[in-house]
């Protein structure tokens, strides 16, 4: 009984859910989590590709979480990227907003979210998703009116 | 010794997923669709770390996205955003309180449609015996790290990053010939 109990404290007191995580080889969007998960800027289709560019540009370089949006719809919330382990307002991360990227590397899950830390950057195909042409910008002031 | 230990084991399954987080929460609404207010006392983490055991020994000071792992149900929150409406997160905000105990208030955002679950908005930190303090200091901490930059309007419109940036690949991101033609067919 001392003993089921010792254990049973024990596995209480691990620190952390540190795992191996799964390789993973995703293909999507890296997008701004907060616009999209929170709908602050109007719905899904609206804050990604293009027509969101600049505010993707505004929310990583401010620290917000990027994701990758995967062509399932599946978010997955973006912890490193090869060497660059400045997942808030890092320099890698920024070079991407709105890209369409494969990225190769592994997955880590936890409490209804998807992490993935990416060992490499298989293709960045750059801006592919052209959203401006049926919402404009959004918000529409990140395309300030030219002087 | 097996009644107490029925009890630890009560105490463990209990359901707490049941629990209302928005109690005693002061909140503020930012008016989204799935917020939720939502009060708890958690460890604060860096999610990185937290996920992999890929550490650094302050959470790396504000570079990495920070999580809080709530006392009552050991669940793993991420912390998005900070309390600023300014495009700004919070790992700048949580950074300093790294492996800390800590109470939070803010909204969580909860949209089965979008998964998003789990994922907060940070708008009052409270460490121990100190004061609320609130989760706002993002701004002030850009200022410092680019004095160059300093002028009139949002710090967003002024970053030296993001200015090379739409410099090169222009508002829309796809050239700046791109920008030229919309600004004509819209302005």
């Amino acid at each position: 009984m001392r003993l089921t109990l010792s254990l049973l404290l024990t596995s209480l007191a691990l620190p952390g859910w540190a795992s191996e995580g799964t390789r993973v080889q995703v293909t999507g969007e890296i997008i701004d989590t907060w616009c999209y998960y929170s709908g602050v800027m109007g719905g899904p289709d609206a804050v990604v590709g293009s027509a969101h560019h600049t505010c993707a540009l505004w929310c990583s370089a401010g620290g917000i979480p990027v994701g990758l949006l995967a062509e399932d719809g599946t978010v997955y919330m973006v912890l490193k990227i090869a060497q660059d382990d400045a997942s808030a307002s890092g320099d890698t991360q920024l070079s991407l907003a709105a890209h369409t990227v494969t990225a190769d590397g592994m997955l880590y899950e936890r409490d209804g979210q998807n992490y993935i830390v990416v060992n490499e950057v298989v293709s960045d195909a750059d801006i592919e998703n052209r959203t401006h042409e049926d919402y404009g910008t959004i918000p529409s002031f990140s395309f300030p009116e030219p002087k | 010794m097996m009644r107490k230990l029925g009890m630890l084991f009560a105490l463990v399954a209990a359901p707490v997923a049941a629990q209302d987080f928005s109690e005693g929460s002061n909140a503020k609404s930012w008016n989204l669709y799935a917020e939720v207010p939502a009060k708890f006392e958690a460890r604060v983490v860096d999610v990185l770390c937290e996920l992999t055991g890929d550490c650094s020994d302050d959470c790396g000071a504000g570079s990495r996205q920070m999580g809080l792992v709530r006392t009552a149900d050991d669940v793993l929150v991420l912390a998005m955003k900070n309390s600023q409406p300014a495009f700004t997160g919070a790992s700048e905000e949580l950074a300093p309180f790294c492996n800390q105990i800590v109470e939070v208030d803010g909204l969580m955002l909860e949209d089965e449609d979008l998964g998003a679950s789990n994922v907060y908005l940070v708008q009052r930190i409270k460490s121990a015996d100190a004061d609320w303090i609130k989760a706002n200091k993002w701004t002030k901490k850009w200022a410092a790290k680019y004095p160059e930059a300093k002028g009139k309007g949002p710090w967003f419109r002024r970053d030296p990053r993001i200015k090379e940036i739409i410099g090169i690949e222009g508002y829309l991101g796809l050239g700046l010939e791109e920008d030229a033609t919309y600004a004509e067919e819209n302005f």
